[in-house]
């Protein structure tokens, strides 16, 4: 444990000098960073509680970000405020999944929870494409295009909404799972499902609620990004892939690691894109240290 | 020369001693007992020895060869076998397939061999339902079936890990002919068990293990008055 | 009987450019495409590892025959080896590192994988065209379908063939041990990591070649398309509904899929695909076995 702080405290230092050194880089990975992790979160949530790995995690995202783009082109819905909207929603479409599907195949091999959560990912995407085709949606409002100087650079203001929506979601959800009862018992099932259940916790319950609470938090992210990215039904697949690879690095159960390594991958990619010609590798950022981060734990966990 | 010598043997998980600086030797065909409270290590003494727990420190010497880095499955081809405290057939396999896979990798045989070696180990251990799938075995046969699967491969020192648990006297009765029967055709044999009277009746030797230590050693007759011995035991139960 | 039967079916299927349409022998060209990658993904999964790499190995021995014959003038059918090649010992040096992983680790390490090659692709631009890909003047034997439909059935029948040895020697011994139980596996003196790499290299040299016959078929790559998330979603939902352990289910279901979809492309040109995924939910909630597998269970029990 307190080697891998150590590693961390080390890595920032080393994207603080970078900060002197590209500003801008450091910003902006600030702020995809905020972002990055504020999605992983929830799939975190799934992950460490109900044990499952959501495949589908990003398209619950781009869904969210469809039922925005609706309530603003129909109604002329705020983005931000829509939240309001989308996470009931969101919920809802969330529990439906959860006991038609995955609840169904819990207990069975973990060959089968995956296929089903990579089934339901299929389906949603195809029926998004279906429903709004491929063709790319935007929401606009004048007040996420502000910039502002900063160290004589040029920033979007707006995102800097990423990074306290991430530390405030982060700090809601530790609260929750310390202080009520709900949280309580998520933990022990997190912990040891048995034994939770010997003690009288409604495991299925605790699963269910969080699937879907987990569900309805990613309209967080959906409101707060929408009206900086093109909405398109494939949008969701890499972030889930990023989510995983963020749950990963920080290692299970350690939710505040979580925005620890977002930030820092989301710098080391604005590092890598702010290199002339060498944007497109930004990508790989990511899945260069997934597979190192797995493949380091991996063997270090290989005995039993 | 002893067949299996362990040396100063070391096992933790994090801050947690399993096995700890455990020293002994088993000379060839001595039936061995290894006794002691739950959690005292046996079944990680096991795990080490067999190659599926990494040793923390201290070294496994097998016929004179130094193993402890050895892959688990060399070490079943060189002659070290063991079977599961919980039986663990392979559910997709009948029994007999089941105790074919030992014949086919630990002992490299064609399909054909390892079938009629994997029928003659049947014969000897009197396991007569050898085309059923393990999901239709009594605990019994089961039992028979997880012998089976580690005598195939024609091991020289053998580990028992509570074979008698869930069997009825009469059972426990056959199951002592079949391991004395092993001896008697060269294996050595460490046996782990909690039902004394099998101890007693089976063993040359015995070990007892409490957290991870020997507190002692010698025939259970003498072990057995051993006053940390039973401390250990009480101690387990108070 | 049964040898009678495959006697049949494949005389049938070595005499179809005969008797069939143009359009037909396409189809079922697809259809033995998307049979290989079915089968070899399953044969992955008899190992007990999920994985979600085949469009990526797919991709990969797609650009390596293209570059193979643009670049370096080897002969297309020559280049279907390349591309087999190129997968297996990309497969070979990943699967060290990654084969040490088990369950989701492994399954979402291999859907990255796709991942990396894809960004591979589009950003070594001398080398494979970066976003636009690069086309040949000449598709596989100038274009002609009926040797075309020969070349990818011998190809099926080498995969069946492997898969078959999968399931009649030790090596499914070996594979259904280290699915059962690890450590029984272990501990029969299974060298469990050479098993898994075996398969992996195996598997991935399938899919690489399936990729380099389908690119020499149209004679193009293209990052996105070349890369696309199909030739993993129509396998694995082939192998699923098929059933899964078996060579004759991933068969049976490219063959139910295959036709399906061909219709199904008609009705609906969005989102199609949608049927996929809704096969693969319900195959795995209600028909663990696959169809073929249930049908069978159901013919046995009478």
């Amino acid at each position: 444990m307190k080697r891998i702080f150590n590693l961390y405290t080390f890595f920032l230092l080393l994207l603080v000098v970078v900060a002197l050194v590209r500003p801008y880089a450091f910003f902006y990975g600030l702020q995809r960073g905020s972002l990055y992790s504020l999605i992983a979160l929830p799939l975190a949530l799934i992950l460490g509680i109900v044990g499952l790995l959501n495949l589908a995690h990003g398209d619950f995202l781009t869904l969210g970000l469809y039922i925005g783009y609706i309530l603003f082109n129909q109604f002329k819905f705020d983005p931000i405020l829509s939240m309001i909207f989308i996470a009931p929603i969101l919920f809802v479409i969330g529990l439906a999944v959860y006991k038609s599907t995955i609840e169904k195949v819990l207990k069975s091999h973990h060959l089968n929870l995956l296929l089903i959560t990579f089934g339901v990912s299929i389906t949603l995407v195809e029926l998004i494409n279906s429903l709004w085709t491929s063709r790319p949606r935007n929401v606009y409002v004048t007040y996420a295009t502000k910039s502002i100087s900063l160290f004589g650079i040029s920033i979007g203001a707006y995102e800097f909404l990423y990074v306290a929506a991430s530390i405030a979601v982060l700090l809601v959800i530790m609260l929750v799972l310390k202080k009520t009862r709900f949280g309580q018992a998520a933990f022990a099932v997190g912990q040891n499902p048995r034994g939770a259940a010997i003690v009288g916790i409604n495991v299925k319950l605790v699963y269910t609620i969080t699937f879907s609470l987990a569900t309805a938090m990613m309209a967080v992210s959906a409101s707060l990004m929408m009206p900086r990215v093109s909405i398109f039904p494939n949008l969701g697949g890499p972030f889930t892939m990023k989510s995983f690879c963020l749950t990963a690095m920080a290692g299970l159960g350690n939710l505040p690691g979580i925005l620890l390594s977002g930030i820092t991958l989301g710098i080391a990619e604005a590092i890598v894109q702010s290199i002339p010609g060498y944007s497109g590798w930004s990508d790989l950022v990511f899945f260069g240290v997934l597979i190192l981060v797995i493949a380091f734990r991996a063997n270090r966990g290989a005995e039993r | 020369m002893a067949t299996l010598r362990l040396e100063n043997l070391t096992k933790h998980f994090g801050g947690l001693v399993a096995v700890n600086n455990v020293t002994f030797e088993v000379a060839e065909q001595e039936i061995l007992g290894i006794i002691g409270p739950n959690g005292a290590g046996k079944t990680t003494l096991t795990s080490l020895v067999a190659g599926t727990l990494q040793v923390s420190g201290g070294r496994i010497v097998f016929e004179g060869k130094d193993v402890t880095k050895s892959p688990a499955h060399l070490r079943v081809r060189m002659g070290i076998s063991r079977t599961f405290q919980t039986v663990r057939p392979l559910k997709d396999f009948t029994a007999l397939e089941n105790i074919m896979v030992g014949a086919l990798f630990a002992r490299g045989e064609s399909l054909g061999k390892a079938k009629e070696r994997a029928y003659q180990v049947c014969q000897l251990l009197e396991f007569d339902r050898a085309e059923r799938y393990p999901d239709r075995l009594t605990v019994f046969e089961l039992k028979k079936l997880e012998i089976a699967r580690a005598i195939v491969s024609d091991p020289k020192i053998l580990f028992l890990d509570e074979i008698m648990a869930g069997l009825n006297f009469e059972e426990m009765k056959q199951m002592i002919n079949i391991v004395r029967s092993l001896r008697d055709r060269g294996v050595t044999i460490c046996v782990i068990e909690h039902v004394m009277s099998v101890i007693n009746e089976l063993t040359d030797r015995v070990i007892v293990l409490d957290r991870g230590e020997i507190i002692a050693q010698g025939p259970y007759q003498e072990v057995s008055q051993n006053r940390r011995v039973i401390a250990a035991y009480l101690g387990e139960e108070g | 009987m049964k040898t009678l039967s495959i006697i049949a079916v494949l005389a049938l299927a070595i005499i179809l450019p005969f008797i069939a349409d143009i359009y037909l022998i396409h189809v079922v060209s697809t259809i033995m495409i998307f049979m290989c990658l079915a089968l070899s993904w399953d044969m992955m999964l008899r190992t007990g590892q999920l994985s979600f790499g085949t469009a990526g190995f797919f991709g990969l021995g797609a650009y390596a025959a293209i570059i193979a014959v643009d670049d370096f003038n080897v002969n297309p059918v020559m280049s279907i080896f390349v591309g087999a090649v190129f997968a297996a010992l990309t497969s070979f040096g990943l699967g060290i590192a990654v084969l040490k992983l088990r369950e989701m680790y492994f399954a979402i390490t291999t859907l990255a994988l796709t991942s990396v090659f894809t960004v591979l692709a589009r950003n070594l631009s001398d080398l494979t065209g970066g976003a636009a890909g690069k086309i040949l003047f000449n598709a596989i034997f100038d274009g002609d379908p009926k040797k075309t439909y020969w070349l990818i059935l011998s190809f099926t029948i080498v995969v069946i063939v492997l898969s078959e040895i999968f399931e009649r020697t030790r090596v499914k011994y070996a594979i259904s041990s280290i699915r059962n139980d690890e450590l029984v596996a272990k501990s029969s003196g299974i060298n469990i990591f050479k098993y898994l790499l075996i398969v992996f290299v195996i598997t991935s040299a399938i899919q690489g070649a399936a990729g380099a016959i389908y690119a020499q078929q149209y004679a193009f790559v293209e990052p996105d398309s070349t890369f696309s998330a199909n030739f993993l979603l129509l396998p694995i939902a082939m192998a699923l509904v098929g059933g899964i352990y078996s060579t004759i289910g991933p068969i049976v279901g490219a063959l139910v899929l295959g036709f399906t979809s061909e219709y199904l492309k008609l009705l609906m040109p969005y989102g199609h695909l949608i049927i996929y995924g809704i096969i693969i939910v319900l195959t795995v909630i209600f028909l663990r076995k696959g169809v073929y597998g249930t049908i069978m269970e159901k013919i046995r029990s009478k």
